[in-house]
């Protein structure tokens, strides 16, 4: 819980940086920051406190979820001061960065349905300004203003649904409401009552509201668009801790809440998390623009995170967290080195990668180790977040969702290797000079081991759960 | 048995409402209400124009702006700082609001609803210093 302040401090220490002359200790400000909070929330392990009348419950699954977005947020600073570092208004961009992390924070360690509502929101006002914060592109005006509008709906969708949920149940309180949907009693006195319909609407609504956070299928319109218009580092903030944050709530609200009505949202599940999968890898492929493909990869791995949402047994919390956190890593890796690549491209293409691993070896193999995790080959980090999803979906019997993302997946190996097989052919090579800064480099390294040593002990985190 | 029982009891803790057996149907007064406000509202148009009489002039159908004659084009462009003010002025506007239900519950809430608004007046006084150092409410 400590941890929620010491962002939220962090958040109001780097609005004022501007204002007191601090700004160039702003950045190792902001990392000590990150890393306190890292400590304070290890150290509430296995304590289970409430807070706030049960609005929000710092569990081990809030816990371990606030590490991966702290960690993926440490990275993510590292990997951005380069693109805010000329910017006279660095500081705000960080202040709503931070920011968006406390909201992210409270998506994973709510209990309550307002305390969702308010980290939702929290976390998106401040991405909706920073898919706009480059001013003079077009493309990233119109990816904030196209950001806004759905989202704001999808927002809609959400609230409207908690709005017909306590309408049947009469209360906000997770548990309560689990608890009242698994008891067959006092669904039976509904059904008597009719009462259902506003529940199941209710479930529907949320399940929309949700799906278009996580860019599923026929919700993810916004997410290639708006992926693309944004500038880089913003995008590798929107792919992993978004996502992180928007699955830990999604999984949190069907675990506790409506797991005992599995009947009614589970077909709705397997229809989206099979379209994503092969939606996603399709139109991945015909991509020419890096930043796109990443996009369109970035929405069928949600389609396979919902995977282990439907399979709904004791593995499937574990493999999602270990999934987003192999899925994060490898991301924050690939962006880091598109963004570097594009200062020499606007929009860098498949064929800006040629014969990089000759000029630099260090960004290639940075990138092959995040394409080939992304890909899930053995033994790196995303093939055990694969293994982990689709053994606990075969564990309840999802056969066919699970032979459609085995499917998915050889799809995704393709424009993946394409990637690296660009990059390590003798191509003319068009990029010229490529500089690349110490903490650039640091964070490359990171993932790069991160990747590798998730791979190697996936037993770390997994056993935590 | 014992254990649903429990789980039952617990529900009817945390929620009053569980036993009312809300329906859809339960629902239908705030659709009349609903109805009955665009209704009247529709009727009151309609009325308005059916039963007024029409007497047009030229000085009638002038603007009236304050018994001072109107001059010039309406839209104009107008500078973007009274935009700004204008947002944030409702960013504080909304605010302000949550101090009501502290000020109705002042006593209750006793030291600690004292020191949780002192955090809460501290922070967005921090965000109007902010605005004022960035030169959000400069008017030049």
């Amino acid at each position: 819980m400590k941890t929620l302040y010491i962002l939220t401090a962090l958040g109001v220490i780097a609005m004022l940086a501007e204002l007191f002359r601090f700004k160039k200790f702003l950045l190792p400000i902001v990392l000590i920051g990150l890393m306190g909070a890292i400590a304070s929330s290890v150290r509430d392990w296995n304590t289970n406190i409430h807070y706030y009348n049960y609005m929000m419950t710092f569990d081990n699954y809030a816990i371990l979820f606030t590490i991966v977005l702290c960690v993926t947020a440490f990275l993510w600073f590292m990997m951005s001061k380069d693109f805010f570092g000329s910017e006279s208004s660095k500081t705000d961009h960080y202040a709503l960065v931070l920011f968006a992390l406390c909201g992210a924070m409270l998506m994973v360690s709510y209990s309550n349905m307002v305390m969702l509502f308010l980290g939702i929101e929290i976390l998106s006002i401040p991405m909706y300004v920073l898919a706009g914060s480059n001013k003079d592109s077009l493309a990233s005006n119109e990816a904030s203003l196209k950001y806004f509008l759905m989202g704001a709906f999808a927002t809609g969708f959400l609230l409207f649904g908690i709005t017909m949920i306590y309408g049947a149940t009469g209360t906000f309180d997770l548990r309560s409401i689990g608890i009242t949907l698994k008891s067959p009693e006092l669904i039976q006195v509904w059904r008597g009552a009719g009462g259902t319909t506003l529940l199941y609407s209710g479930i529907l609504m949320m399940l929309i509201g949700l799906c278009f956070k996580i860019s599923a299928v026929p919700f993810h319109f916004w997410a290639p668009d708006v992926y693309t218009g944004a500038p880089t580092p913003v995008t590798a903030f929107m792919a992993t801790i978004v996502k992180t944050a928007a699955f830990a709530a999604f999984l949190r609200l069907f675990i506790t809440c409506f797991s005992g009505l599995g009947n009614v949202w589970m077909n709705t599940i397997w229809v989206l998390a099979g379209l994503t999968i092969l939606l996603g890898n399709i139109t991945a492929v015909y991509q020419t623009s890096v930043k796109r493909m990443l996009a369109y990869s970035s929405i069928s791995h949600a389609g396979y995170m919902l995977l282990a949402i439907l399979a709904m047994n004791n593995h499937s919390v574990g493999s999602v967290l270990f999934y987003a956190a192999a899925y994060s890593v490898a991301t924050i890796g690939a962006f880091t080195v598109l963004s570097i690549i594009e200062k020499n491209f606007e929009l860098a293409s498949v064929d800006s990668f040629s014969g990089l691993a000759k000029k630099n070896p260090l960004l290639a193999f940075a990138m092959t180790i995040s394409m080939l995790s992304l890909a899930g080959i053995p033994p790196l980090a995303g093939f055990f977040g694969k293994y982990y999803i689709f053994t606990s979906a075969l564990q309840s019997g999802y056969v066919w969702l699970v032979l459609i993302a085995v499917l998915g997946s050889l799809i995704g190996v393709y424009y993946y290797f394409r990637m690296i097989i660009k990059m390590f052919s003798s191509g003319t090579g068009e990029v010229t000079n490529i500089e690349i800064s110490t903490l650039q480099k640091i964070v490359l390294v990171i993932t790069i081991l991160l990747s590798i040593l998730l791979g190697i002990f996936p037993d770390m985190v997994i056993s935590l759960l | 048995m014992m254990q649903s029982f429990t789980n039952i009891m617990y529900v009817c803790q945390q929620s009053e409402f569980i036993f009312m057996q809300n329906t859809a149907l339960d629902y239908l007064p705030i659709v009349l209400t609903f109805i009955v406000a665009a209704g009247f509202v529709v009727l009151v148009m309609f009325v308005t124009h059916w039963l007024g009489p029409k007497r047009r002039s030229k000085i009638k159908d002038d603007v009236f702006e304050c018994g001072i004659e109107a001059q010039g084009n309406a839209r104009i462009p107008f500078s973007i700082k009274y935009f700004l003010v204008a947002i944030l002025f409702v960013l504080f506007d909304v605010e302000v609001i949550f101090m009501y239900p502290w000020a109705v519950n002042f006593k209750d809430l006793g030291v600690r609803g004292f020191i949780e608004m002192g955090l809460f007046i501290a922070f967005f006084l921090v965000g109007f210093y902010y605005i004022m150092k960035k030169g959000a409410l400069k008017w030049e």
